[in-house]
């Protein structure tokens, strides 16, 4: 019997809250109220376990029709989150403005591959319009504090 | 309560006011006729804008992208074809031929008029129902709050097209995220697994901006789809039409706009169905009440009227249960709710009477937001077919950064970007394996209160039975036992199909 992609949902479920399960039995209780921090997880994981295990389960008594897969860029996904990763990591180190720029023009870059001068000129001001825009809105304006950098205080 | 709803809309005509209502409801118009960006999104981005605001400037913007967008969604589906929004999905089915058929004018102003009466009508519902429904909801204990989230939870669980089973899951996950890091009763730590941010617990919005943002964004460029916008080059010509005879044409229906207002309105009071059900539902009324139900499909006004009223009149019954209950009927006022919280306004059923001047701005935002979603569209909405052919490849890394912005600027750490990434992956994660998000995010929303309700009714009494001898509580549990029910027996009737 294989799994699908409900039965692999079900099984990453079920392992995530029986591990959180066993963590909420070092939990220690409070003398002074009688029902302690770790009642209710306990009911909520034990209630996802529960569901996740049932998943699993039906997905593996499931009969399955032959579903036509489409072709999409998964490599696209994994390099888009892997930017903004950089730039989650980065903005504390860079600065607002510097990170901004930076992630902007690598994102629009990547989404609309520049073939010209004129294609790099786009990114660069978009990168440019975006961080000085975003940044005069907020701090002025606003008065909302973006991050500056550690490294560049800026 | 006239005299507040007037003195609310005095208030609001201020221009401190009407601005941000105004750019509220022009950002939801654009975002609702942008395909493939949402009201959600929409509403996400305008929400870092709203910080620096006041409590009233802020709502009434996100009043105004939440009309706006409801009605926004309309101009691509008949234009083109392409509902902006998945609440404008009916009313492609009889705007865009009408459109085709050298009426485009007269398509769009039908929806534009339809989305204003219908709006109006579920505002008059808005404001008369909202205080007597918090009035009830103050006799609430901690059971019944307990029973009514639960309610609220297996509701929507329910709702999920996949699966009851994942609908549950997808809840129960979303309180898993609210057991993490600190113990809501006596602000004990526990599971915090050792990671800095995840100990004080985590905040709701960058949870949810985090895996509606990232899924929708991600799910478009692995369709390759980033790339270009839609070509509008064949959008239809003339949009001048008698107005007159556009309202005329609404008015002369004044029983079916009322019943198609209404299922829009009942719509929206039940957590998370949305506008798209009630469009769905009113245009499915409109071809069954109809006397020539072989003309749908083809440019019957009927139609369009039906779609976009009900959608419209969505709206009005959402912020009631927001505003009387402190449940978000959706993830649009989810991030009400969130934007209440960062002012620090507690929603809930002593909403309206501790807050009477924030709310009754909210109703007047809602009523006025209306009119200038005409005037907007009267305005802009040939321009608006150019703004929607800027390219998602420029689009998209903005919306990011801005809800960087958004999640930051929450209490100015990185911790909450750190959790917007972390909960980006896992949406865009759920939506791959088929897990529907609205339970997730309503798990987020709702796991504190139903812990600390919880708690509070066992430290009372230790007695369970009270759950289900309170009358109120008991009624509520059963609902839930029989919301899970049906939700069975339909999705049993469907694959036995």
């Amino acid at each position: 019997m294989k799994l699908s992609k409900d039965g692999w949902g079900g099984l990453a479920v079920l392992a995530a809250s029986l591990f959180l399960f066993a963590l909420t039995l070092g939990l220690k209780d409070n003398p002074l109220v009688p029902i302690g921090p770790g009642f209710y997880p306990r009911i909520v994981l034990g209630l996802t376990a529960l569901l996740a295990a049932m998943l699993v389960v039906s997905d593996l008594l499931k009969t399955r029709m032959p579903v036509p897969r489409a072709r999409l860029a998964y490599g696209a996904v994994l390099l888009h989150f892997a930017v903004f990763g950089v730039y989650a990591v980065a903005l504390p180190w860079l600065g607002f403005r510097i990170a901004t720029f930076a992630y902007v023009a690598a994102t629009n870059a990547l989404l609309d591959v520049p073939r010209s001068a004129r294609g790099w000129l786009r990114v660069g001001l978009l990168a440019l319009g975006t961080a000085l825009a975003t940044y005069y809105v907020f701090e002025h304006y606003l008065l909302v504090l973006l991050p500056r950098g550690r490294w560049t205080g800026f | 309560m006239y005299e507040l709803l007037g003195a609310g809309i005095a208030n609001l005509m201020q221009v401190k006011y009407l601005l941000p209502l105004f750019l509220g409801t022009l950002a939801g118009v654009l975002g609702g006729a942008l395909p493939g960006v949402t009201i959600t999104m929409t509403i996400i981005v305008v929400l870092p804008f709203t910080f620096g605001l006041d409590p009233l400037q802020g709502l009434a913007a996100m009043t105004g992208v939440y009309v706006g967008g409801s009605a926004g969604g309309l101009v691509t589906a008949t234009l083109l074809g392409l509902p902006g929004t998945p609440s404008a999905i009916a009313t492609t089915f009889d705007g865009h031929p009408m459109a085709k058929k050298g009426e485009a004018g007269r398509a769009l102003w039908l929806g534009i008029w339809a989305s204003f009466f219908g709006g109006l009508l579920g505002g008059v519902f808005l404001i008369a129902a909202t205080a007597p429904l918090a009035a009830f909801a103050l006799r609430f204990g901690p059971w019944e709050f307990f029973a009514l989230f639960i309610l609220a939870l297996s509701m929507v669980a329910g709702l999920a097209e996949s699966s009851l089973l994942k609908g549950l899951v997808s809840g129960c996950l979303g309180l898993i995220v609210t057991i993490l890091g600190t113990d809501p009763v006596m602000g004990q730590d526990r599971l915090t697994l050792g990671i800095g941010f995840i100990k004080g617990g985590i905040d709701f919005l960058p949870v949810l901006i985090g895996v509606f943002a990232f899924s929708q964004v991600m799910g478009e460029i692995e369709r390759g789809g980033a790339a270009r916008a839609a070509d509008a080059a064949h959008a239809a010509g003339r949009l001048v039409v008698s107005q007159i005879k556009v309202i005329w044409e609404i008015l002369s229906r004044p029983f079916q706009l009322l019943w198609f207002a209404f299922i829009g309105v009942v719509i929206g009071v039940l957590p998370a169905i949305g506008g798209s059900a009630a469009s769905m539902m009113a245009y499915d009324q409109a071809k069954k009440i109809s006397r020539r139900p072989q003309a749908f499909g083809s440019g019957v006004p009927e139609g369009i009227i039906a779609s976009e009223s009900s959608n419209n009149a969505n709206v009005g019954g959402s912020l009631v249960t927001i505003m009387a209950f402190g449940i978000p009927g959706d993830a649009v006022t989810a991030v009400m709710l969130g934007a209440l919280t960062i002012h620090g306004i507690q929603s809930g059923p002593l909403f309206i009477s501790q807050n009477t001047q924030l709310a009754y701005g909210i109703f007047a935002a809602y009523l006025l937001a209306h009119p200038l979603m005409v005037l907007i569209m009267a305005l802009g909405a040939r321009w608006m077919l150019r703004i929607v052919t800027v390219p998602k490849a420029a689009l998209f890394p903005v919306v990011l950064v801005l809800c960087t912005i958004g999640a930051f600027a929450l209490n100015n750490t990185m911790s909450n970007v750190y959790v917007l990434l972390v909960f980006g992956v896992l949406g865009y994660l759920m939506v791959k394996f088929g897990f529907p998000l609205a339970p997730f995010i309503l798990g987020v929303i709702l796991g504190d209160q139903i812990e600390i309700n919880l708690v509070r009714s066992l430290m009372t009494d230790s007695n369970l039975s009270l759950f289900v001898t309170r009358p109120i509580s008991a009624l509520l549990l059963g609902a839930a036992l029989a919301s899970i029910a049906l939700s069975i027996w339909q999705h049993r009737r469907i694959s036995r199909r």
